[in-house]
């Protein structure tokens, strides 16, 4: 799994990732995510990769309990 | 809605066989055999089909005295090419082609759309083509048939088995007959008795039983309407509310519905006539005439048994393993069991091989059920999503297939039964792959296989190794045959010139060798055997 900075317009994927959101309901939202993180599964095309990536995602969410006393330094 | 009134067929006459007192009773004295098996479904009926094959005089106790279940419609309708390639072995295939619905595509939808399908046909070079259905008490029924006129197998109907008493120098094994009660006394016993086997929890085994919420009914009907002779599945019908639907045809245009149901159903409304009458009135619509032969509500359950060989004693089919129906992975690996066993009973019997071989058979087909359970749950839980977010990855598959072909592998609505491959072990050092029934030179690989209990040794292109090897035939089970590299055998098994590669009688490769080295093709018989040294006897009659 790569972790260094790989996509060459990191501001430029985010804003198209974002403007795909754009009007939907948050169920339609999740919806596009689903189908996004299976064109992408499939562009990896790697198990070894995708089972990392899958085990660093559930790894690196944030708590609810973080969220709460989160406060701006 | 105006009421329909809903047919019936009459129900199948199946044959009933009769029970004769057997010399057992009342003679006082216990009578030992070399293998009694319990339970004539088709993992029992084709055990006992195999050894009567192999003579060996086998005893096969059922409670009933007929096939099938009494009171259900059949069980199992689809048929696997390995399956069909042992009965072809067991001299009962052309009646299964003959009575069957031979099919190769399968179809996935959802909604109105086809967004899945594959042709099992461009996998196969077998005799056989990749799957047959028919009703199980069919092949029940044609399985009995061939045991009796291979003659030699005792069948004993209205025979229950009260008690087994596991012990080191055999089994003993009481049954409870119209005529009365007897012992008797076996060398091998195989519990065969199917997924609620008593005799296997009088021996108190772990089989980590689960059952699943999901629930179906199934519908076998009568219509006719020329609908493909395909396996079609629906992922999320629009004539089932939203929910998944097999169609399949078995014998006597007779079509399998079963439907995926709410996961409150109650068991007894959904299988109400009119309730299933107005389901496939959806799917048919108006008009279609059609008469019932069978409804059956279930849910799915599964267990694992941890092992299927207890000293003397051996558990094949349901007995050991239970997995959901999708994919036919269970009837075709009760049959595949048997299949793996039978031929390593003969050997053992005959002192061709040694007693750890029959430990390979619980490893083998251990790892064959533990796959099949791993990839039914796979299936079961793509086609009952357990939460929201389950549901949306499905959507997003479903979507996605309708347009690209990646997605559409991810769709699972079954994936069919193959002969498992086993991994390395001590009797097969590089692991076990199924051959298929290929045909070379005139004859088949199962044609080759008929007729005795040895290993096949194909050498290519052979040269003077044969010679060599042949001496083999004379220490061991073993028969070589010379082919060459154009032939069709050596193509399907990848093998080339000088190479020589060792069948076992189930049609597994045990090894993969070079012609010109007999001791490490006798050290790889030793090992597949479970046995140091040669009998210094021929096999069985080739």
């Amino acid at each position: 799994m790569k972790t260094h900075a790989n996509i060459p317009d990191a501001d430029g994927f985010y804003e198209a990732w974002l403007s795909a959101h754009e009007g939907l309901s948050d169920e339609q939202s999740t919806d596009l995510d689903a189908r996004l993180v299976l064109l992408l599964a499939n562009q990896v095309g790697d198990q070894a990769v995708l089972l990392d990536c899958i085990a660093e995602a559930r790894r690196t969410a944030v708590p609810p309990a973080a969220l709460s006393v989160a406060k701006p330094t | 809605m105006s009421a329909e009134s809903w047919k019936f067929a009459p129900a199948y006459e199946l044959p009933c066989w009769p029970f004769v007192a057997p010399p057992d009773l009342g003679s006082g004295a216990r009578i030992r055999y070399p293998v009694v098996i319990a339970g004539g479904g088709l993992a029992g009926l084709t055990l006992a089909c195999d050894l009567a094959l192999r003579g060996v005089r086998a005893v096969l106790l059922d409670e009933d005295d007929t096939v099938g279940v009494r009171g259900a419609s059949s069980r199992g309708i689809c048929y696997a090419q390995k399956s069909l390639e042992i009965f072809d072995r067991l001299g009962l295939y052309e009646r299964i082609r003959d009575k069957g619905i031979t099919w190769s595509v399968g179809r996935t939808f959802s909604g109105a759309d086809e967004i899945y399908a594959f042709n099992l046909d461009d996998e196969s070079q077998s005799e056989q083509p990749p799957f047959i259905n028919l009703q199980q008490f069919y092949l029940e029924w044609f399985l009995v048939e061939r045991i009796l006129e291979i003659g030699g197998t005792d069948v004993r109907w209205k025979s229950r088995v009260a008690t087994v008493e596991n012990g080191a120098d055999g089994v003993v094994v009481e049954v409870q007959t119209p005529a009365g009660a007897y012992s008797l006394e076996c060398d091998w016993f195989i519990d065969a008795t199917g997924a609620n086997s008593r005799i296997r929890d009088a021996m108190g085994l772990q089989t980590h039983a689960s059952r699943g919420t999901d629930r179906w009914c199934i519908s076998d009907v009568r219509f006719k309407v020329p609908f493909a002779v395909e396996r079609w599945t629906w992922i999320d019908a629009p004539f089932n509310e939203g929910r998944a639907v097999w169609q399949h045809l078995m014998a006597d245009d007779v079509w399998r519905l079963d439907y995926q149901m709410g996961g409150d159903a109650d068991p007894e409304a959904i299988s109400k006539p009119e309730v299933a009458g107005a389901r496939l009135r959806q799917q048919l619509g108006p008009g279609v005439e059609f008469e019932f032969v069978w409804i059956g509500p279930y849910g799915y359950r599964d267990h694992l048994l941890e092992t299927f060989r207890v000293g003397r004693t051996m558990f094949i089919g349901d007995a050991a393993h239970v997995v959901s129906p999708f994919g036919a992975r269970g009837g075709n690996n009760g049959i595949q069991d048997a299949a793996n066993l039978g031929w390593k009973l003969a050997l053992v019997l005959e002192e061709q091989a040694g007693d750890a071989l029959l430990d390979s058979y619980h490893v083998e087909r251990y790892e064959a059920a533990a796959e099949n359970l791993k990839v039914t749950s796979r299936t079961s839980r793509f086609l009952a999503p357990r939460s929201a977010a389950e549901h949306r990855i499905r959507r997003a598959v479903t979507a996605l297939a309708r347009r690209h072909e990646f997605a559409r592998r991810l769709s699972n609505t079954g994936r069919m039964a193959q002969a498992n491959d086993y991994s390395p072990s001590p009797w097969s050092g590089a692991g076990a792959r199924s051959v298929q029934n290929i045909a070379f030179d005139d004859t088949t690989l199962m044609r080759c296989l008929g007729g005795g209990t040895r290993f096949l040794g194909f050498v290519v292109d052979a040269g003077p190794a044969l010679e060599g090897l042949a001496q083999l035939g004379a220490r061991w089970p073993v028969a070589f045959h010379a082919i060459d590299t154009a032939s069709p055998l050596a193509a399907h098994l990848g093998v080339s010139a000088g190479d020589v590669v060792l069948v076992r009688p189930d049609a597994y490769v045990a090894a993969r060798l070079r012609a010109d080295d007999p001791v490490s093709v006798e050290a790889a018989l030793r090992a597949a055997l479970s046995r140091d040294e040669p009998t210094g006897a021929p096999g069985a009659a080739a």
